[in-house]
């Protein structure tokens, strides 16, 4: 079996393997005491219970894991754990790592593409495989929109850093609104907007697909403009725009962001430097935002 | 925030003396042409090939040395507060934004130069997730654009790099990698001709990357001398400048002619057994960033303790990351170089393989580590580095402080932290 982490990675092809188990899973609350000693402090509170895991032997049962390069928590563990293992301080699966270069560029296309061939022979994925794969990860791509109903009452939209679980979408609820907005593990397994099929090269199609994408910190795109659109889709009657501490590239668009709520007249609960764990008082700010100014 | 308690460093070199002064008017020449003027010009991080632009005689700005000039001239804090009114929490990237944080203030009173005017393009590459975000703003605030390159992945990880990096860099570095980072060069070429109308000339970069390789094999020298020699004649207070200063203008005449110039002092001081310290006896490794607003903390415990600095990042990095055998294809070669500047100081196997080689050849007995709080690239691979030159026998001290930030350090509480962890591990 292998398992993933990070954003932009090919599902299509990962669904093609057949051994795909999805992402990694992880618990933010859980005590970390040995990947404290590898991990500095800027890495997000997600990649200690990963690293942990792997410390303590829980993901031996996986013969790889594929990193993406597009999220930079992903990315520099993939290089700590190679090294752990190099150095004998663990075992486990294999890690992988697949390579994502976004810029608008032909070479930074052509770079995905090589990519994609690249891990598919890692993985030993062909060409018909592959594109059974997508056809199949289409499938569930159109299945996940139909399944998509809206729900009636107040919708908030929780934007900025992707939080860890529904913890803060709980708090929301509480409140008596209904949550909208991805956690960090529904971005990473959304699979994107379809790929092309029948073009017979499907690995250029799965990465033109992957290259045009605007799911990670990585992509170029606006982030204001994106805000408004996404509270215009779910009816967004107030933000919270929540962003972790370790969070060094969402928060470049937060003044952006702020202003275009406010031109929508979007009431707005700034919240940044947090805590992963949402033990920070977070709940009764939302609380407070959504039973008092917001409501 | 609390003002910078930073104190001058002591110089025992003439040529110390003779790059300050040089990259002082190098400060007014650069001024002239890019804002009385109004040269073309671009701004660009360390890590970017600035041999293209020395070639088309375009003027750059690197972003961590106006970093440092704006750090020099203590309006960092006045700047982060600039940020903060605009919305940025104040954990935000310092050594990376500080640029922008000038440009946003838009003070031309208190700015260095009166502030930047707007640059043909900005250049950098994405080893961080921050980057794109603070130089695509920074364009956008300067009406101007960015030229972003890939840091693609690295999969070939040899833990002893330094090495072979001078030959077999196809091998160490990917083929791949140094293929895509061509072609982004050849790009960026065709948009400086484009824009500015000057030409690139690849016989010249030949020529130019001969010259690196001259000058960089003087610095290389010195570095390996200095690893051997008992006492150390040079502290790292003047190390840096000595390596930075011509390595900005790398290729240069003036470059070349300053790196052997700092060769032969060095030589001249362990030749005449002149030591940076009366009597060393504690021989220290530096991790990180130099801490531009401190100098003189490089040298605080010389004399109290024998404790000396002897290591720092951008001497020996001369030569394994420098240095190229061109083997006809001066593009490649260049790519090479650059591809990978960043994660051979901030990745594991790389960082901590090299460090902890050098840490032997130069006889390091305990090792200092910079742990900016806000800044995720310069804190990566300190804690495995750590653990690797503790494996080693090599003491590691690691403290909390940013490199153009003053605000969380005091020269006094650093110098006593480090002494004190010199007393504890059983070395003072």
């Amino acid at each position: 079996m292998i398992a993933s982490l990070g954003p932009d990675l090919p599902q299509d092809l990962l669904a093609a393997t057949g051994v795909h188990a999805g992402l990694l899973p992880w618990d933010i609350d859980r005590e970390t005491p040995a990947a404290d000693r590898w991990l500095e402090s800027k890495f997000p509170r997600w990649t200690y219970s990963v690293l942990q895991d792997w410390l303590d032997g829980r993901l031996d049962h996986l013969d790889a894991v594929v990193f993406s390069r597009a999220d930079d928590g992903a990315q520099r563990l993939y290089y700590y754990i190679s090294e752990l293992r190099r150095l004998g301080e663990v075992g486990g699966p294999e890690p992988l790592i697949f390579d994502v270069a976004k810029i608008g560029r032909a070479s930074s296309a052509q770079h995905m593409v090589a990519s994609v061939r690249k891990l598919a022979e890692r993985l030993g994925v062909g060409e018909i495989a592959l594109e059974r794969g997508i056809a199949e990860t289409n499938v569930r791509r159109a299945n996940a929109t139909a399944a998509a109903d809206a729900q009636p009452g107040r919708v908030c939209l929780i934007a900025g850093t992707p939080p860890p679980d529904r913890r803060l979408h709980g708090m929301v609820e509480r409140a008596g609104w209904i949550a909208a907005g991805e956690t960090l593990g529904d971005a990473w397994a959304d699979p994107g907007p379809p790929v092309e099929e029948g073009t017979g090269d499907p690995f250029a199609a799965l990465a033109r697909q992957l290259h045009a994408r605007r799911a990670d910190v990585r992509a170029f795109f606006d982030r204001a403009q994106a805000l408004e659109a996404q509270a215009d889709e779910c009816g967004a009657l107030a933000a919270v725009l929540w962003f972790a501490e370790e969070d060094d590239a969402r928060v470049w668009h937060l003044p952006a962001q702020r202003d275009v709520l406010a031109r929508i007249d979007i009431p707005a609960l700034i919240l940044t430097r947090r805590d992963w764990r949402a033990n920070d008082g977070v709940d009764a700010e939302i609380a407070a935002f959504l039973q008092g100014g917001a409501a | 925030m609390s003002e910078a308690t930073g104190q001058r460093s002591r110089k025992d070199l003439a040529c110390t003396a003779a790059a300050n002064a040089y990259q002082k008017q190098f400060g007014i020449d650069l001024k002239r042409r890019v804002v009385d003027e109004g040269e073309p010009f671009a701004i660009v991080q360390a890590d970017t090939p600035h041999e293209i632009f020395h070639v088309m005689d375009i003027p750059i700005i690197t972003n961590q040395w106006w970093s440092a000039y704006i750090s020099a001239k203590q309006l960092s804090n006045q700047y982060f507060e600039v940020m903060a009114r605009h919305g940025f929490p104040e954990n935000s990237c310092k050594y990376c934004s500080l640029g922008l944080a000038c440009t946003l203030a838009n003070d031309p009173k208190s700015a260095p130069w009166g502030g930047l005017p707007k640059p043909t393009v900005l250049v950098a590459r994405m080893t961080c997730d921050c980057i794109q975000h603070v130089f695509g703003q920074w364009a956008e605030a300067l009406g101007s654009e960015f030229f972003p390159m890939e840091a693609p992945a690295w999969e070939h990880k040899d833990p002893r790099w330094f090495a072979h990096s001078r030959n077999d860099w196809q091998e160490i570095y990917d083929a791949d990698r140094i293929a895509l980072m061509v072609s982004e060069m050849r790009d960026l070429i065709a948009l400086l001709e484009n824009r500015t109308g000057r030409k690139f000339d690849e016989a010249r970069l030949h020529h130019l990357m001969e010259r690196i390789n001259e000058q960089e094999g003087y610095i290389w020298e010195a570095a390996q001398a200095i690893g051997r020699a008992r006492p150390c004649p040079v502290s790292i207070a003047e190390q840096m400048p000595n390596t930075m200063i011509p390595q900005w203008h790398r290729g240069s005449d003036w470059a070349v002619d300053h790196a052997r110039r700092f060769r032969d002092e060095v030589m001249e001081r362990i030749a005449s057994g002149a030591g940076t310290a009366a009597h060393e006896k504690i021989r220290l490794m530096w991790i990180g960033a130099g801490v531009w607003h401190d100098p003189g903390f490089y040298q605080a415990l010389e004399e109290r303790l024998g404790a000396v600095f002897v290591w720092s990042m951008y001497m020996p990095f001369a030569g394994p990351q420098y240095i190229r055998e061109l083997h006809g294809r001066p593009m490649d070669a260049l790519a090479s170089r650059i591809c990978s500047m960043n994660e051979v100081l901030h990745l594991p196997p790389w960082m901590n393989g090299w460090m902890t080689s050098e840490a032997e050849r130069c006889g390091i007995d305990a090792c200092v580590v910079l742990l900016p709080p806000d800044n995720r690239l310069s804190q990566s691979g300190t804690k495995i580095t750590a653990q690797s030159l503790e494996a080693a026998g090599v003491p590691v001290l690691s403290i909390d402080a940013d490199m153009v930030d003053a605000k969380n350090w005091n020269h006094d509480r650093m110098v006593t932290l480090v002494a004190d962890f010199l007393v504890a591990r059983g070395l003072a």
